[in-house]
């Protein structure tokens, strides 16, 4: 099977799905599902292949190249299928908005631009699918209209000066090189001066680093992910933004190489501590921010920001424990956020879009299965062993304490544990404490919602108990970057310097849990009360105000909040408002009246003669 | 092999039960009588147990026995990660690392069970009892950064194999103000006064065990016993080189609570600002100081 | 006090825990509270019988009403005595809960405390001495030994008749009826 086969269902679905919309609600629907489905298993079939072709000559004669191997499957593979979960997740919550057809199509467009993406050859074709997805993705970020607007125009002009950046980072490897192929300039940059490879680093780094939000480059996302609809909130934060994961990896693996890499720079102003401390960082901050947030989604986008970091420090510190932990812990936050936001998303759809965790509450008694999707969700999140972050997190910390970097497995560790305060927060704002009155009457959440919720959390406890395998798929990648690869075995990782097996501690736990369960069972049943019956010094239960939500976190955040005001957004917003003026003061120049632009031209020439004059410089 | 190991886990489940009820009870003849009390009998946690199980209750739904399930398998399982003397049935699958995740599920499943109670007094209990854990982890997460990098190792067997050959943690230079820090939060840990806010019984009704009666409260008395006995273990093992045998251990553990007791009977109580403040302060400072000299001095091993 | 005897802590486990764990709700109603403090710290120590005092009624397994109760105070009274988990044992101290005390002709004081809720025991005395209370303790001790002390039980039997009692007085109740229909009298003998 052909490559291009793969991006022509998924561009042409994605128009297919606009015209088919105007014949037919439902046709539509099913188009769209049924496309996203399939290119999911198509990309299945290519498990463990490995091709290359070239699909066009006819750009600039340019060969635009498509490749496959298990590095671009894994990441292919992953978006198609949180892609085609979305989709089916948005079935029902787009249905009562407008522009359904319009929704459709760009989600479509999205998912096909990522995937061209992971497979071009070339860099010249992931530029092109970069800018696609980058232009779609505005649309969709922007498709609520109020709030949603600004936050997409901050995310395009971010992303436009990254997509520059990259644009002059390629052009000067071919003016170079002479070649924009992966495998042509893989290896080539060996001989470069380190200033010329840092050069191209930093070009590429930002806009990587923009699309995978990394601090001090991630102020797009907050409002991107909290004003977005909420099934692209889970393709944004799930994939999207991996897109830029993908391209560090890239760059540093494929196109630059390890040894290159490590060898940039010494000690601590080496390029790998950089980005590593740079990891370090967004890991720490976003996590003390996200504690403060009152919005379901933007804590959530603060989170992500958060976890991004775990994996670009991951993937930056270079060994081969690392890298695998960034790569396995991308795949599990692909799951688990993107369950997250689908558990957001339900509540928001069955509540008329309250996201305000304030005014939530008890839900879990109306809408128990996405409960239990987001409690899996929130314990991948924090990496309660037998979830599939706990696995890569033990990796990730591992590493940086057999490397002497404590410092660094320091940050990462305490972000774990403000990632328990924050995902508490989350779950018991919305789903714990009294239900209001006014939600006395809510619905479950419908099938095609309920559906991608609890495949999604299975998804994390499978790979939660059975580790081994996506790391065979990564330890096949290593091997392919020229890193040693780890000892696996499915249910685990055994090494010399620290072993873990799933296999007891899931044993443990659960035979432990059953005696406990049947302890339980055994003594004197209880009996059920409802939440009006509670102890309240007596008194009866007052309605719609026995719930403490509002400033959960209180003390911490009247000592932390002075200390993390977002100042990084400041400074973009203070640039912005210093350009809007600059350019209203060029612009008042321009009167409308010839004899002012006659008296410019004056001026100029006589400028121009006076220099010749005094300096005699032409 | 298989059965070693099963009898390990069984013996080693029932004795920190028993250890753990008898502390509770010590704890209570002990505070009597630096109160100039005569004090209940040293089973009264035992005579407790065996009344709560025998009352009625009220279950609040499915979470609400869920978390308590969740929380008592989750301090069970780490005793399995600890070293107990010699004996350590699952010392290989894991290490450090995971027993300090382990320690994360019995307030996420209290946390979990008291949030379904729908009352605000568990809810502030729970946000105090996050916020103290908070706390206590960023001293806590630089002690033992500082042990795994002075043995280099992520193993709690081999940390304790090592002072067997070199001596307690305590007589390195460089783990002695770790050590200092680790006394320093303890008490914070264990839920001892000055720290003693999570249930604070005068201000918010006990807070997460608000609503817990008859079996719910007994389970979450034998946890509370698991959590004494854990705690202080991991210490004694980090820090008071372990032991050979059970019996030498027991002896140890049992030293360093009475202190701890001394402390918890003559203090009174910390807002939760304040408690931060000081653990983020005085025992963090310690234990960074220690991470310092360690990575200057190097490795010992 | 039979607290260490082995035999009768395997014959009747449930019995002998509820005599020597006794969790003890105070209800600060009047003046009585007074004599609590004394009676649980240093001086008379009510913690080597194993009482002590909890939070909240759900926890505890026995409510002690210390002074007078008001018609305001009745309602959190009811309420506190429903929240408890059974077996659970009420006990009146000081005059003024059996029979109003020196508030015998106040318009709006309680004067018969056990109409409202079941009272296994009276302390008489304005005020009781700390003393009384641990004499009031160990008839407690009996009471349950001989299976006497079951206030709980006649409250499930006769919940109609309390309940007739309290709306008469409290007006309607905002809380629904614990018990959903009466319990027959021969019933209450299988219970008990």
């Amino acid at each position: 099977m052909n490559l291009s086969i793969i991006l022509a269902i998924a561009f042409g679905g994605a128009l297919l799905t606009y015209f088919s919309g105007k014949i037919s609600k439902k046709a539509r629907d099913v188009l769209a599902v049924l496309i996203s489905l399939v290119i999911a298993v198509i990309l299945a079939f290519f498990y463990n292949t490995s091709s290359r072709e070239i699909f066009y000559t006819g750009f600039l004669d340019f060969p635009l190249i498509l490749r496959i191997d298990t590095f671009s499957w894994f990441f292919a593979f992953t978006i198609a299928v949180i892609g085609s979960f979305s989709i089916i997740f948005s079935l029902s919550y787009i249905r009562k908005k407008g522009n359904t057809d319009y929704y459709y199509t760009m989600m479509l467009l999205v998912i096909a631009s990522m995937i061209g993406i992971i497979l071009s050859g070339d860099l010249v074709s992931f530029y092109i699918f970069w800018e696609i997805m980058s232009w779609s993705t505005f649309l969709l970020i922007s498709y609520n209209r109020g709030p949603a607007i600004a936050a997409g125009i901050k995310y395009i002009i971010m992303s436009v000066t990254g997509s520059v950046a990259m644009l002059v980072g390629i052009i000067s490897l071919y003016s170079h090189y002479g070649t924009v192929i992966y495998t042509e300039l893989s290896g080539l940059l060996y001989n470069a001066s380190s200033g010329y490879t840092i050069f191209i680093f930093v070009l590429f780094f930002i806009a990587l680093g923009i699309k995978n939000a990394i601090w001090p480059l991630h102020v797009w996302l907050p409002p991107a992910h909290s004003e977005a609809p909420s099934p692209f909130s889970a393709v944004l934060s799930g994939t999207l933004i991996k897109i830029g994961t993908y391209g560090i990896i890239l760059l540093i693996y494929v196109i630059v190489k390890i040894n290159v890499f490590l060898n940039l720079g010494e000690g601590i102003v080496s390029a790998r501590y950089i980005i590593a401390v740079t990891g370090a960082i967004t890991i720490l901050i976003p996590t003390f921010i996200a504690l403060l947030q009152d919005d379901a989604k933007r804590l959530l986008a603060w989170s992500t920001i958060a976890q991004a970091g775990y994996i670009i420090l991951g993937i930056a510190y270079g060994t081969s424990e690392s890298v695998a932990s960034g790569m396995f812990h991308f795949f599990n936050h692909a799951i688990f956020k993107a369950l997250l936001f689908m558990v957001v998303g339900a509540v928001e759809y069955r509540t008329n879009g309250v996201r305000d965790l304030n005014s939530l509450g008890g839900l879990i008694k109306k809408m128990p299965v996405t409960f239990v999707g987001g409690l899996i969700g929130i314990c991948g999140l924090i990496g309660v062993p037998l979830t599939n972050g706990f696995v890569s997190k033990w990796l990730i910390y591992k590493t940086l304490i057999i490397n002497n970097s404590p410092f660094l497995a320091f940050a990462a560790l305490l972000g774990t544990w403000g990632t328990i305060l924050y995902s508490y927060k989350l779950l018991h704002n919305m789903f714990l404490g009294q239900l209001p009155e006014k939600y006395e009457k809510l619905e479950r959440a419908p099938f095609s919602m309920q559906l991608p919720i609890v495949i999604l959390s299975l998804a994390i406890i499978l790979f939660g108990i059975l580790p081994g395998l996506p790391l065979k798929v990564i330890n096949s990648i290593e091997s392919g970057f020229g890193l040693e690869p780890l000892t696996i075995n499915i249910w685990g990782i055994t090494s010399d310097t620290g072993t873990i097996n799933m296999l007891n501690l899931f044993v443990a736990v659960f035979l432990i849990g059953i005696m406990i369960w049947l302890i339980f069972k055994g003594s004197k049943k209880s009996a059920g009360i409802g939440q009006y019956d509670n102890y309240a010094a007596g008194t009866t239960v007052p309605k719609n105000k026995y719930h403490y939500s509002v400033d959960f976190y209180g003390p911490l955040h009247r000592m932390i909040s002075p200390y993390l005001r977002d100042f990084i957004d400041d400074f973009y917003m203070s640039l912005a408002r210093s350009i809007k003026n600059l350019g209203n003061g060029i612009r008042r120049i321009y009167t409308g009246d010839v004899g002012y632009y006659a008296i410019y031209i004056m001026l100029f020439l006589a400028l121009l003669i006076f220099i010749q004059i005094k300096w005699k410089l032409w | 092999m298989v059965m070693t190991t099963i009898l390990e886990i069984i013996f080693i489940i029932l004795l920190a039960g028993i250890i753990g009820l008898f502390f509770l009870g010590l704890s209570r003849k002990i505070m009597a009588r630096i109160h100039w009390r005569y004090g209940p009998p040293i089973t009264q946690p035992l005579i407790d147990i065996i009344k709560l199980f025998n009352q009625t209750s009220m279950s609040h739904g499915f979470l609400f026995n869920f978390g308590i399930i969740f929380s008592l398998a989750g301090s069970v399982v780490v005793l399995l990660f600890l070293p107990f003397g010699r004996i350590c049935p699952l010392s290989d699958s894991g290490g450090l690392l995971v027993i300090l995740y382990l320690m994360l599920i019995a307030p996420l499943g209290l946390a979990l069970s008291g949030g379904e109670a729908a009352n605000p007094y568990t809810s502030i209990g729970i946000s105090r009892k996050l916020l103290l854990a908070f706390g206590y982890e960023l001293p806590l997460l630089l002690i033992l950064l500082t042990v795994m990098t002075h043995y280099n190792t992520i193993s709690i067997v081999e940390i304790v194999n090592k002072q067997f050959q070199a001596g307690w943690s305590f007589q390195h230079l460089s783990l002695l103000l770790p050590g200092i820090a680790y006394i320093l939060i303890l008490p914070a840990i264990l839920g001892f006064r000055p720290f003693e806010l999570i249930q604070a019984p005068q201000e918010i009704s006990s807070g997460p065990m608000a609503e817990y009666s008859g079996k719910f409260l007994a389970l979450t008395t034998i946890q509370h016993a698991f959590n004494i006995f854990i705690s202080i273990s991991l210490f004694t093992n980090l820090f008071l080189g372990g032991a050979a045998n059970p019996g030498y251990f027991f002896l140890k553990i049992l030293a360093v609570f009475v202190i701890f007791l001394f402390a918890n009977a003559v203090f009174p109580r910390f807002r939760i600002e304040q408690a931060i403040k000081y653990l983020w302060r005085w025992p963090s400072i310690l234990a960074f100081a220690g991470l310092i000299i360690v990575l200057i001095t190097g490795k010992n091993f | 006090m039979d607290r260490n005897n082995l035999g009768k802590w395997l014959k009747s486990p449930g019995k002998m825990g509820q005599k020597y764990s006794l969790h003890a709700l105070y209800f600060c109603t009047g003046c009585g509270i007074i004599e609590i403090p004394p009676s649980i710290t240093t001086r008379w120590d009510a913690e080597r019988f194993g009482v002590i005092p909890v939070a909240t009624p759900r926890q505890a397994n026995l409510f002690l009403i210390t002074g007078y109760v008001s018609v305001k105070t009745l309602r959190y009274i009811i309420r506190s005595y429903e929240q408890m988990p059974e077996p659970k044992f009420t006990v009146g101290f000081g005059s003024c809960p059996i029979n109003g005390g020196m508030y015998w002709d106040s318009y709006n004081t309680i004067k018969h405390l056990d109409k409202y809720i079941p009272v296994d025991g009276w302390i008489a005395g304005c005020m009781p001495r700390p003393e009384a209370v641990f004499v009031a303790v160990t008839h407690l001790w009996t009471l349950i030994d001989k299976g006497m002390a079951d206030g709980y039980n006649k409250y499930r039997a006769n919940y109609q008749y309390y309940r007739e009692n309290q709306e008469k007085i409290l007006g309607k109740l905002e809380w629904p009826p614990l018990f959903s229909k009466n319990i027959k009298h021969e019933e209450y003998r299988t219970i008990a």
